[in-house]
Order: C-alpha cells, then sequence, then structure tokens
C-alpha cells in the first residue's frame, strides 16, 4: 500500500508540475466563469451556454491535461529509465501501471472538481441575470467577479508563494485554482439566495468517468506506443467507438455526455447517470487489466 | 566456497523486431556466478553485452534462453529485488522533484517507513556530500550532482547486492575517489557489489573478481589479482636508491641470473596527485 501512495503521489505532482496542467486550470476555470457576461448569445435560455461549455471544458482540457500526464507517467517514463531503477525495486509491474494511472485520475479529479463547481457558479450567475430583470438581459456580476476574480487571485498567489518559498509554481498554481473554485462558490451562496443547479455535478461526474475511461485506455497503449501513436490510437479510439462490435471495450463519449438532458431545466435520470458511470468503471478496469498485462510482458531496455 | 548471490548458466539474449525476427544478438551462453562480499566487475566495450547482462539480472529483460538466479530466486521476485540496489548507467531521475523527494521516493518503493525514509535519507545526503542542496530540484543538477542521487537512492534500502552500472560515469576525479571509497566501504560491511565500467584503472583498484565481456561471451573471468599478476616475473622497491645504484644492481642482478634486468622509478597514480594538489589548495 505504501508503494501504491508513493507512486501515486509521484504521477499525480508530475502530471500537476507540467506548465500545460496549469495554463489548461486557467483558461478553463476564467472561461466558465465570464460566460455569463456573453448574454447575447444564450441560446435560447440563460444558463446554457455556461453549462454547455462547462462539459466542453471538462471533455476537451480535461482529455488533453489527463492524456498527456498519463503518456508522461507510463511512456515518457519508460523511455527515459526512470521506470526501470522504479521496477528494480520490489513493486509488481501491475501495481506501478495502475498507480501510475491512479495518479493521473487524482490530477482529472481535481480539475474536473474545480471545472464542476466553476460551471454550477457559472450556470447559477446567468440565472441570477434573469431573475434580477424578470427575463430581461442583465450582466449579474458577484458571481463573475468573484469566480473569475479569485481564480486570477489563486493564480497569482501561487506566483508569490514560488517567488517567495520556491514552492514548485505549477503545482501550486493548479491546487490554489482547485480550492479557489468551491470558496467563490461558498462565497456566493453565503452573500446572496441564488438556485443552484446542484444536479449538474453528478452529470459532470459521469463525464470525467468517461475521461478516466480514455486517460487509461492512452497509459496502457503508452506502454507498447509512442506518444504520438497514443494520440492517433485515441482519435481512432473515438470515432470508432459508436460501432456496435468494439463498444464494449471503447469508451463513447456519447454515452458519458448527458448535458443535453438538462435542456429547458430539465434533468439527467438517475438510471441515465448510473449506467454510464457503471460503464465508465468497467472501461477503467478493463484498461488498467490491459495495461498492467501489456507491462507485464515489455522488456525494459 | 560462498553462498552464489548471481547465478547465470548457458544464457543467451537476443533482441527481436517487431516481426520477432532477430535483430542482435547481445549475450551468448554467459555463465557467471557472483558469490556474497565479491566485488565483482563486469568489463567489456561498448555494445558488449554488459547492460544487457545487467538488466537480466534485474528482471527488466527475460533471457531467450539459460537461467538466471538471484539470491536463489527469479530475478523478477519481489524477495529478491527488495535485497538489491541499482544505480543505472545515466542517473535517470524525476527532473521535478528534490534531492531529498528522490531519495525518500525510492524509499518509499523499498517499503521504508515513513521514519526510517526520512533518517535514512538525511543520513544518505550527508554520505554522498549532497546536504547542502536537498531541497533543489534534482533537475537543475549538474551530472555529476545527479549522479550522487542516484547512488544515495540505489543506498536507501541498505541492499545485500549492489549493481552499479558504470558507477563513475560524469564524476569528476575527487567524485570517482570518493564513490570507489565508498564500494570499498560497503564490501567491508559484507554488501556485494556487481559493477560495470569500461575505465579500467576504476575496476582495478576496487574489484576483487572480474569478467571481461566480448561480443556477448566470456572472454575471461576470475580474481583480479590472479588475472593481473604475472608470477613468472619479480619487481623490487628500493626506497632512496641512487640512479647509479640501481645500474649497477641491475647489472649485478643480469650478470648472476643471465637474464636481461629492468628498473624504473615508481611513479604517483595521477588522481592521488590530482586529489593531493587539490586538497592542498583548499587548504
Amino acid at each position: 500500500m505504501r508503494r501504491f501512495a508513493v507512486l501515486v503521489r509521484s504521477a499525480a505532482l508530475e502530471a500537476l508540475a507540467e506548465p500545460l496542467s496549469a495554463i489548461l486550470f486557467l483558461v478553463a476555470l476564467v472561461a466558465v466563469h465570464v460566460l455569463p457576461s456573453f448574454h447575447f448569445h444564450q441560446f435560447g435560455e440563460p444558463g446554457r451556454l455556461p453549462r454547455e461549455c462547462g462539459f466542453s471544458a471538462l471533455l476537451v482540457f480535461g482529455l488533453a491535461f489527463a492524456t498527456s500526464a498519463a503518456v508522461h507517467a507510463v511512456g515518457r517514463e519508460l523511455e527515459s529509465g526512470t521506470a526501470a531503477m522504479a521496477l528494480s525495486r520490489p513493486v509488481p509491474r501491475p501495481l506501478f501501471f495502475c498507480a501510475k494511472v491512479a495518479g493521473v485520475f487524482a490530477a482529472l479529479a481535481l480539475f474536473g472538481a474545480a471545472v464542476a463547481c466553476a460551471t454550477v457558479l457559472s450556470v447559477a450567475s446567468s440565472e441570477m441575470g434573469r431573475l434580477v430583470t424578470n427575463g430581461g438581459v442583465y450582466v449579474w456580476g458577484p458571481g463573475i467577479v468573484s469566480g473569475a476574480g479569485l481564480t486570477l487571485f489563486a493564480f497569482a498567489l501561487a506566483a508569490l508563494a514560488n517567488w517567495r518559498w520556491r514552492v514548485r509554481f505549477c503545482v501550486a498554481a493548479c491546487l490554489l485554482m482547485a480550492v479557489a473554485q468551491p470558496v467563490a462558490l461558498v462565497a456566493v451562496a453565503g452573500l446572496v439566495k441564488i438556485p443552484f443547479e446542484w444536479g449538474l455535478l453528478p452529470a459532470l461526474g459521469v463525464l470525467a468517468a468517461g475521461c478516466a475511461a480514455l486517460v487509461a485506455m492512452a497509459g496502457a497503449c503508452a506502454v507498447v506506443l509512442r506518444p504520438a501513436a497514443v494520440a492517433a490510437a485515441l482519435f481512432v479510439a473515438v470515432a470508432l467507438s459508436f460501432l456496435h462490435p468494439v463498444r464494449a471495450v471503447l469508451p463513447d463519449i456519447q454515452r458519458f455526455w448527458l448535458v443535453d438532458s438538462f435542456a429547458g431545466g430539465g434533468t439527467a435520470s438517475v438510471p441515465d447517470m448510473l449506467a454510464a458511470g457503471a460503464s465508465g468503471v468497467f472501461l477503467v478496469a478493463f484498461w488498467l487489466v490491459a495495461g498492467s498485462a501489456l507491462l507485464s510482458r515489455k522488456e525494459i531496455s | 566456497m560462498s553462498e552464489p548471490i548471481v547465478k547465470m548458466e548457458g544464457v543467451h539474449k537476443t533482441f527481436r523486431d517487431f516481426w520477432l525476427r532477430p535483430v542482435a544478438e547481445a549475450v551468448r551462453g554467459v555463465d557467471l556466478t557472483v558469490e556474497k562480499g565479491d566485488v565483482f566487475g563486469l568489463l567489456g566495450p561498448n555494445g558488449s553485452g554488459k547492460s544487457t547482462t545487467i538488466k537480466m539480472i534485474l528482471g527488466l529483460l527475460a533471457p531467450t534462453s539459460g537461467s538466471i538466479s538471484l539470491f536463489g530466486l527469479p530475478p523478477r521476485s519481489r524477495a529478491a529485488r527488495a535485497r538489491i540496489g541499482y544505480l543505472p548507467e545515466l542517473s535517470y531521475l524525476h527532473p521535478f522533484l528534490t534531492a531529498r523527494e528522490t531519495v525518500r521516493y525510492y524509499a518509499g518503493l523499498s517499503a521504508l517507513s515513513r521514519r526510517e525514509a526520512v533518517a535514512r535519507t538525511d543520513e544518505l545526503l550527508a554520505r554522498v556530500g549532497l546536504s547542502d542542496v536537498a531541497n533543489r530540484a534534482v533537475g537543475g543538477f549538474s551530472k555529476g550532482m545527479a549522479r550522487r542521487v542516484a547512488l544515495a537512492a540505489s543506498l536507501v534500502s541498505r541492499p545485500e547486492l549492489l549493481i552499479l552500472d558504470e558507477p563513475t560515469s560524469g564524476l569528476d576525479p575527487i567524485g570517482t575517489r570518493e564513490v570507489k571509497d565508498l564500494i570499498g566501504a560497503l564490501a567491508r560491511d559484507g554488501v556485494t557489489v556487481l559493477m560495470t565500467s569500461h575505465l579500467l584503472g576504476d575496476t582495478e583498484d576496487v574489484c576483487s573478481k572480474i569478467a571481461i565481456l566480448s561480443r556477448g561471451k566470456v572472454a575471461a573471468c576470475g580474481r583480479t589479482s590472479e588475472l593481473l599478476t604475472r608470477t613468472g616475473d619479480a619487481r623490487f622497491t628500493i626506497e632512496g636508491l641512487s640512479d647509479e645504484d640501481a645500474k649497477a644492481l641491475a647489472a649485478e642482478l643480469s650478470a648472476r641470473y643471465g637474464k636481461p634486468v629492468a628498473f624504473d622509478h615508481p611513479s604517483v597514480p595521477l588522481e592521488k596527485f590530482f586529489a593531493e594538489a587539490v586538497g592542498a589548495a583548499r587548504g
């Protein structure tokens, strides 16, 4: 268990230490927070634009961040020789693979939780604009200012901590920006009575499970393929995932995309979320087993 | 005879391409035995199969045929790997971790308790002379400093067998001397050392046994002293003898035994001279 925890921690730290991670956290979170200010583009209902963009941010930015982290954590370690050093210790190869991918899951969960909080606050800010004007158009500032402002403040705080105490800037920035999201949510909820759409959280969790399945698949592919080939394999997998024979083992993103259920004041049904969540768990388990088997057979030269 | 720590019998290793066609036969029928307490040097030119042999012993590569045992167990057994430390040819380290975190990471992988890991890390960083930079990220270290961190990481689990692939690579002469002294100290503490090197002087200084690999085969193997000593010749050192006296003595010995007698003046090894000169300059 200690070995597993050590490997998970190092993989999560490695994922967050990449400059790309801090950039993706910043861009995704600030973008989601400022969306309610685009009040002329509401797609027919307030809250729809931030809601759809929140889901898109988790899918696109989360996948970019987590799959590159998985390729780093598995493929680059095998190429650079750090995996050889770790595997010369009493570390079973399946444990090494699962722990590395679990570390990336932890970083993805942090990103997913931050985007989920930002999305709920952003949707609420859009709704608040509609409530204040009784159906008219109005940009409700407190939500945008506290969300985007706290995110930028967290980023600046990380820079200050790096200058003052030499802490790792990218790791500190990601962690502080993630912490800033629930703080902004709680602060706004404490200030005004605002309608929060909490049902978005489990739906975003389901989407995160779909992303996790793709991350596990990327990790398994990275055992035997180079990074560019892993990207191509993921693209082909997503493109073919609707085909019936391979659907069972390829993550079909459509299955995890539940945002449409929220259109017109609707909500995602519990059976749909449970089915998609179970599919995500199965796919993650399948690709973890596949990756472990591939690594166990691999010659590490 | 001591207990064999590493035993290789008839080991072959053939690398294959994607289509399973043989590409290179790196190791061809190697038989080796490393016994407890040995400082065993594996020598050979580039491409002779040294690193492949080491990786098969570590269980990172599987032999195509033949058998390898580590402490009487298969190389991939966790029980066997719990008893070894490994320093690879290049110091593969995570650049975002500090020196202290790196050594603790490997302590964690060796399942040392948190308290033991902390104490052992501080002790080893002091031993390799990196206490002052323990909190700096290793990504900014010089090659020699990274080598010291990797060496500390290889020692963190108090291994019974230490496998060193080119241990002095990237080190300055003083660092090289310190590593050789460390290997000597570990051997005195009962640690078995298996090292590869192409620096013959380093190997000769520290290894009690050597094997020379050439094109994947063992070209020579045995005790260093037995392999290098020419028992048919004799050499004397007489302190404070002038050139004239030495010439006279050589002529006398030559006349007495009817064979040519050569003499020279002993020189200090450059490594020792360098260490003394740098030490004197530093005061």
